[in-house]
């Protein structure tokens, strides 16, 4: 038997080894592209093309609809071929996926990182290796990458803000704000975007709570903001679960028809902040663009059509009342 | 280890020793599998590109150090659910003394083990002397380490930026990130080895093994006996803690950042690469060779069904199969 537990070991750093040797032959025989790092992938029109999406966690629904939304897209381009990876919001496997995706030597990786730093260095390697980067939603640091898309959280705090004091309190009020996740750049941009928005009128934030971006935590935060202070009037969600939370938590002390609440992100999906408007839930939401359908028009531009693109892409909110929630769900989904 | 196999014939034999090397038989299967089905390119095998194979062993490193200390845990009737945590804590732990209190590397890595091993140590004496479960013990344990990292670095990941200056981490921790032996060896799956080599022979020569696995069989004959019940357990959650402390170190130089929230339900992976490999959750059975050998085979799956890229949601079945097939085995299996 002590045999056979040899042979065991034997066997486990065999394979280490195996790794380690097959290191080797990969290093000389492969020779990255020639020409810039990320320039040289364009083909024209004859070629086809496998692009790689790694997203951070398909399970927060507006990365499912960013996944959807690129999928729907380069269904149109016949050139193109789309693989999904799902990193579940684990920064190591985000890094296993793209180097998956390196090993299939895919012609154009798109990512939407989990967190910017533990991302950074296997992005640069594949820009490294000639494979154009585009990067949706969060940057990752310094600047090996092809392209950025997303939105500016700040500006859309503003418009939120905006909003809220122009149309829901002109004579100024009380508002309470549910955060997302403590410590993440949205939060702190949607939050200081708002600020900026209201900004010189007699509205005050009497109170902030953390909702964690999430459903439940935004209504059991809200049940305590509206017994610590009855006289709120409006409801500031940094995204939608967390006011449709608070919609709830209202419905449940009776006082839904006399506050007002607003949330951001604005997806267009059955769950999502569109039909929460159309329905009357929420006065208003705050679209987040998930930038699915520009990366793939990048991925055309810059794989097919051969063409430079610029090196950030802000894309604008749009705000959506009663008024433009079903004709802007509609036309997202036709 | 020192209980006598029953008296059966030679074929007996042979089925209890492939029921005792299931997880490497499986590691086989799965690895010929991946191979086989390798996606292709150019007429070249993907799955034994030697990059990919890199990527594998390097990728596994984390799960397998903490395994081996989850083993010894479990051979003694333990569990230990705090691991995923501690390995965020011993994250955070690195990059926030590194980075903000200007540690050396080996100032800071010596605090983190310490850390990692006195938290073991706590849960090991709640567990022994005072006789709460272990399961709940660590439930505790797993909150506690995640509230620490979250306190400890503000709630955010701290960022390791390498150099001489103030605010930098030495150089030397980017290491971790690398390979070694002329661009081999990952350096994570390297440590990773030592772990486990360390850990077979002390399980094949050490009296404590033997105490050990005499606790696991049965704690109160063992007491009985005169083993020192008590002590063993202090120091096995003590060993669990350190290689979890371990992994965390290994993965703030991997990732260049230390997060509250890193290693989130590592400990179930951890669990999952001590069952694959054969350890009885009841104690007293059980191997560290297995556990290299499950964990190895949960990465050649993630790798061989990420290369394929079945859809995420298929690869979570196919994980939770896997464990249910392998632990369905050990009930077939004969004692001994």
């Amino acid at each position: 038997m002590a045999q056979r537990r040899a042979l065991a070991t034997v066997f486990a750093l065999a394979l280490t080894l195996s790794a380690a040797c097959g290191t080797t032959s990969e290093n000389s025989g492969q020779n990255p592209q020639p020409g810039a790092a990320g320039g040289d992938a364009c083909a024209g029109p004859d070629g086809t093309y496998t692009i790689g999406m790694s997203q951070a966690n398909v399970a927060e629904p507006y990365r499912e609809r960013m996944d959807d939304d690129i999928r729907t897209a380069a269904a149109k381009v016949p050139q193109f071929t789309v693989e999904f990876a799902d990193a579940q919001q684990d920064n190591a496997k985000q890094v296993a996926d793209v180097e998956n995706f390196l090993t299939k030597q895919i012609d154009l990786l798109i990512i939407s990182p989990n967190e910017a730093t533990p991302l950074t260095s296997v992005v640069a390697k594949a820009y490294n290796k000639g494979i154009p980067v585009i990067v949706l939603d969060r940057k990752v640091d310094g600047d090996a990458y092809t392209t950025w898309i997303g939105a500016d959280n700040v500006e859309i705090g503003r418009t939120a803000g905006k909003y809220v004091a122009e149309q829901l309190l002109p004579n100024g009020g009380k508002v309470g704000e549910l955060r997302g996740l403590a410590g993440s750049t949205p939060a702190k941009e949607r939050g200081d975007g708002f600020r900026e928005g209201i900004r010189g009128t007699n509205i005050d934030i009497v109170t902030s709570s953390d909702g964690d971006w999430l459903r439940e935590k935004g209504q059991a935060q809200a049940d305590a903001m509206f017994t610590a202070n009855p006289d709120i009037e409006v409801v500031y969600a940094h995204n939608d679960p967390m006011a449709e939370g608070a919609y709830l938590a209202a419905k449940a002390a009776g006082k839904e028809k006399s506050l007002k609440f607003i949330g951001i992100d604005g997806l267009p999906i059955p769950s999502g902040g569109l039909k929460a408007v159309e329905q009357g839930r929420l006065s208003a939401t705050l679209i987040y663009p998930t930038a699915g359908n520009e990366a793939v028009e990048t991925a055309k531009q810059l794989l097919i059509d051969c063409e430079e693109v610029p090196r950030e892409q802000t894309l604008t909110t749009e705000l959506i009342t009663i008024d433009n929630a079903a004709t802007v769900y509609d036309e997202a989904n036709s | 280890m020192t209980r006598t196999v029953p008296h059966r014939g030679s074929g007996g034999r042979v089925v209890a020793a492939l029921f005792r090397f299931q997880s490497l038989f499986g590691l086989v299967a799965v690895f010929v599998v991946a191979v086989v089905f390798s996606p292709r390119h150019d007429g070249a095998l993907l799955f034994l590109d030697g990059d990919n194979l890199f990527n594998v062993v390097r990728a596994v490193s984390e799960i397998g150090i903490m395994a081996v200390g989850m083993t010894f845990v479990i051979l003694v009737g333990g569990i230990d659910l705090s691991v995923g945590a501690v390995l965020g804590l011993a994250a955070v732990g690195s990059a926030v003394l590194m980075v903000d209190s200007d540690f050396g590397v080996f100032a800071a890595v010596a605090v983190v083990l310490l850390i990692g091993l006195g938290f073991g140590f706590l849960q090991g004496l709640a567990s022994a002397v005072f006789g709460i479960q272990a399961f709940i013990v660590t439930l505790a344990g797993m909150q506690i380490a995640r509230g620490l990292a979250r306190i400890w670095s503000g709630g955010q990941g701290v960022a390791i930026a390498y150099g001489d200056g103030p605010g930098e981490a030495p150089l030397a921790f980017s290491l971790l990130g690398e390979r070694t032996f002329n661009g081999l060896v990952p350096i994570p799956a390297l440590i990773f080895a030592v772990v486990a080599v360390v850990a077979i022979v002390f399980l094949r020569t050490s009296a404590f093994s033997r105490h050990m696995y005499a606790i696991g069989g049965n704690e109160q004959a063992a007491r009985l006996s005169g083993v020192p019940v008590t002590r063993v357990k202090v120091a096995v959650f003590c060993i669990c803690g350190f290689l979890a402390a371990l992994a965390g170190i290994v993965h703030a130089g991997q990732l260049n950042q230390g997060s509250p929230n890193d290693g989130f339900g590592y400990e179930l992976d951890a669990i999952a690469a001590v069952v694959i490999g054969g350890t009885s959750l009841m104690g007293g059975r059980g191997s560290v060779t297995g556990t290299v050998a499950g964990a190895l085979l949960l990465g050649v799956l993630n790798n061989f069904l990420g290369l394929h890229g079945v859809d995420p949601n298929i690869q979570l079945l196919v994980k939770g199969l896997v464990i249910v097939v392998a632990a369905g085995l050990q009930r077939l299996r004969p004692a001994g």
